[in-house]
């Protein structure tokens, strides 16, 4: 087993790798930009090297600085995290050629599955189920006909050039292929000035629905069963659970085995992640993921396996030393995603300094953060402040405690979106687990009115207390933060609601 | 003192007095019996009211105070009787114009609106890609979109002007 590692990242993910580092014995080195020279990795870790920089590419994404940071502190191995170089092939190459262990995947497969088109390819040859189309623009309406029909109904229409749902039209029978066919085409030159266009099924309600795998250098490779990541925004995903409401147990065994044959078709090694659609009992390949995932823990919280531990333990060139046979699912996980946003408002990033943190606890209750009180929420990273993550004997325990959990959290300083996941676990479809992945998009995110009177009222006299204060403090007696905010005098602390936008 | 206390489109009247330590609350004129405590200095209070206890936490300046309770956050716009009046005229004079600025720099990923388009309060106006999220930016008021000084596209500073609206009237 490797002394020494070096995690090329900053936030939740590096303290949650230094924590099960230093359970087995392993020394950590952290790197750190001038922005987190106070950051809580760089506290925990038991050496820090400053990487200079204010922005990402200065800092986290320079790989001659992070690679040279690993071999002047005698580091043997680099973890990545997510995000940042975790999944760029060119690095990982470079760190096997400096004669460090990769704590990730071969190169070739970070590349394989980094590529939408190859990646598919791959997976249709390895017989992994996608979803069906084209691969090649169609030329005209008669073609998109006959191709429907091969296809199967209903189709989405898609601009080859396009992207983010811009130019897609779903097309349910035959007779409306030629009218959508024309709409979609002109949209496509219009938008992108290239009007060729591709078919693929077009999944109703979809539900995104991902496998924790595992491989090891040996060929042997298992999976952790799934999570579900329907709620999510802008492919953001806020809450996620594991196992999912909807997956049986023969679902469950195919969607494993499944995706265990794409690592394997790539000479997977590793954790990764293998993310499916769901819609209407089929499930399809979307991609995969070639790193640990945020939403990782929920795995953890219901299959007992450390996953990090795993990831280290393989990378050092160990064997699983299990099989499918010794995994199993116990109870069940919820995580929320604690994003410094404000769901009110959109969901637009919030910044501010965490003037207040209070952390919840009880039983099966787990906090993965790098929050502290003082710390600066700026635009420079991920608004991704933390996971709150609980486990219940089954769902509805486990959506309650996380209901509590969440009602014990507070964050001051910032808007969370913590309300808005609130919202979620309270609604009656939700609890059913009649979700897909526009739920969240089709909510409003609003508080109770039933608090509503009593939050002006304690808001008022609040006021009235800080007039008070300000009213009978000597001019020069040492203020405490709070009077010093009444008069104004933080900046940070000016912003109304809608802080994206001004008007003068 | 009477405080407007406006969450979302509600606007709540309370009027709180203190008379020897003793706090007295009418809520929107009605007597409101409440104990209230602070439990720090730190904007941590506790409220019992109606035989219940209620935890909160918060926090802002004397105009703008959010309110946590129970998970849930309430965003609070105060004015006493005084600044209502004074932002009500502001309010009249300006109807909805303005010029709409970025506050924080990113890219203008799409613009929703076109030059001449009248739109309501609330409406998306565009699409502005900041920290690796699509954030739609709403107009501020009702008004008529007189110029748009970024295209899609474009990156944008904290500051830089987008979008300039015109209170109906005017146009």
């Amino acid at each position: 087993m490797f002394k020494r590692i070096l995690i090329a990242n900053r936030g939740e993910i590096a303290l949650r790798v230094i924590r099960t580092a230093r359970e087995m014995g392993i020394e950590c080195v952290a790197v750190y930009s001038e922005v987190d020279a106070r950051a809580l990795h760089t506290r925990m870790a038991h050496v820090a090297v400053p990487l200079g920089g204010k922005l990402p590419s200065e800092s986290y994404l320079d790989m001659n600085k992070v690679i040279q940071a690993a071999k002047d502190t005698g580091a043997e191995a680099i973890h990545p995290g997510y995000g940042f170089l975790s999944e760029n092939a060119e690095f990982a190459r470079r760190v096997v050629d400096a004669g460090l262990a990769w704590i990730g995947p071969p190169p070739s497969a970070i590349e394989t599955m980094g590529d939408k088109i190859i990646s598919r390819r791959a997976m249709r040859e390895a017989g992994v189920p996608c979803v069906p189309g084209l691969v090649d623009p169609v030329a005209d309406v008669e073609e998109a006909v006959k191709e429907a029909e091969a296809i199967g109904y209903p189709i989405a229409i898609k601009a080859a050039a396009g992207g983010g749902g811009k130019g897609i039209r779903v097309v349910r029978e035959p007779s409306e292929m030629k009218s959508a066919f024309r709409a979609a085409s002109g949209e496509a030159v219009a938008s992108f000035g290239d009007g060729r266009l591709y078919l693929e099924r077009y999944l109703d309600r979809p539900r995104h629905i991902e496998v924790q795998v595992m491989f090891d250098s040996h060929g042997n490779g298992v999976h952790f069963f799934e999570r579900e990541c329907s709620i999510q925004r802008r492919h953001q995903k806020l809450v996620e659970e594991a196992p999912s409401s909807i997956i049986d147990e023969e679902t469950r065994a195919r969607m494993g085995e499944v995706a265990i044959q794409a690592g394997k078709a790539v000479g997977y090694c590793g954790a990764g992640t293998v993310e499916f659609l769901w819609s209407g009992g089929e499930f399809f390949f979307l991609e995969m993921n070639t790193r640990l995932q945020v939403e990782h823990p929920i795995t953890e919280m219901i299959t007992g396996v450390d996953l990090v531990r795993e990831q280290l333990r393989v990378a050092a060139g160990e064997e699983l030393g299990y099989g499918q046979d010794a995994l199993s699912i116990n109870g069940h996980s919820i995580e929320v995603r604690i994003n410094a946003e404000n769901p009110f408002n959109g969901f637009l990033p919030s910044t501010g300094t965490l003037h207040n943190l209070r952390a919840p606890g009880g039983p099966w209750v787990r906090l993965d953060t790098a929050m502290y009180r003082g710390l600066e929420v700026g635009l420079q990273y991920d608004p991704m402040l933390g996971k709150l993550i609980v486990w219940g004997a089954n769902r509805e325990q486990a959506i309650e405690r996380m209901i509590r959990a969440i009602q014990e959290m507070n964050v001051g300083g910032v808007h969370t979106g913590l309300p808005a996941a609130l919202q979620v676990l309270e609604h009656e479809a939700f609890r059913k687990g009649d979700i897909d992945t526009h739920f969240l998009e089709s909510l409003t995110i609003t508080s109770p009115e039933k608090y509503e009177a009593l939050a002006a009222v304690a808001a008022a006299i609040y006021r009235h207390k800080l007039a008070k204060r300000r009213a009978l403090a000597p001019a020069d007696a040492a203020r405490t933060g709070w009077t010093a905010r009444a008069r104004g005098e933080t900046a940070a602390y000016v912003k109304r609601a809608g802080h994206s936008t001004s008007f003068s | 003192m009477k405080t407007f206390v406006q969450i979302g489109e509600t606007t709540h009247q309370v009027e709180v007095t203190e008379r020897l330590g003793e706090l007295q609350v009418l809520l929107n004129g009605e007597p409101c019996e409440l104990e209230y405590n602070e439990a720090d200095n730190l904007g941590q209070i506790i409220l019992m009211h109606g035989g219940k206890s209620y935890a909160m936490s918060m926090e802002g300046t004397p105009h703008d105070i959010s309110v946590t309770l129970a998970g849930y956050r309430y965003d609070c716009e105060l004015e006493d009787e005084r600044e209502r009046a004074a932002n009500l005229a502001a309010k009249a004079a300006n109807k909805g114009g303005g010029v709409l600025k970025a506050v924080m720099p990113g890219v203008v990923v799409e613009l929703l609106v076109a030059e001449g388009d009248e739109v309501t309060e609330g409406q998306p106006l565009l699409i502005l890609e900041a920290m690796k999220m699509q954030n739609e930016i709403p107009a501020g008021g009702d008004g008529i979109v007189k110029a748009i000084h970024a295209s899609a596209g474009t990156a944008v500073a904290a500051g830089d002007k987008l979008i300039t609206l015109a209170a109906k009237e005017d146009a």
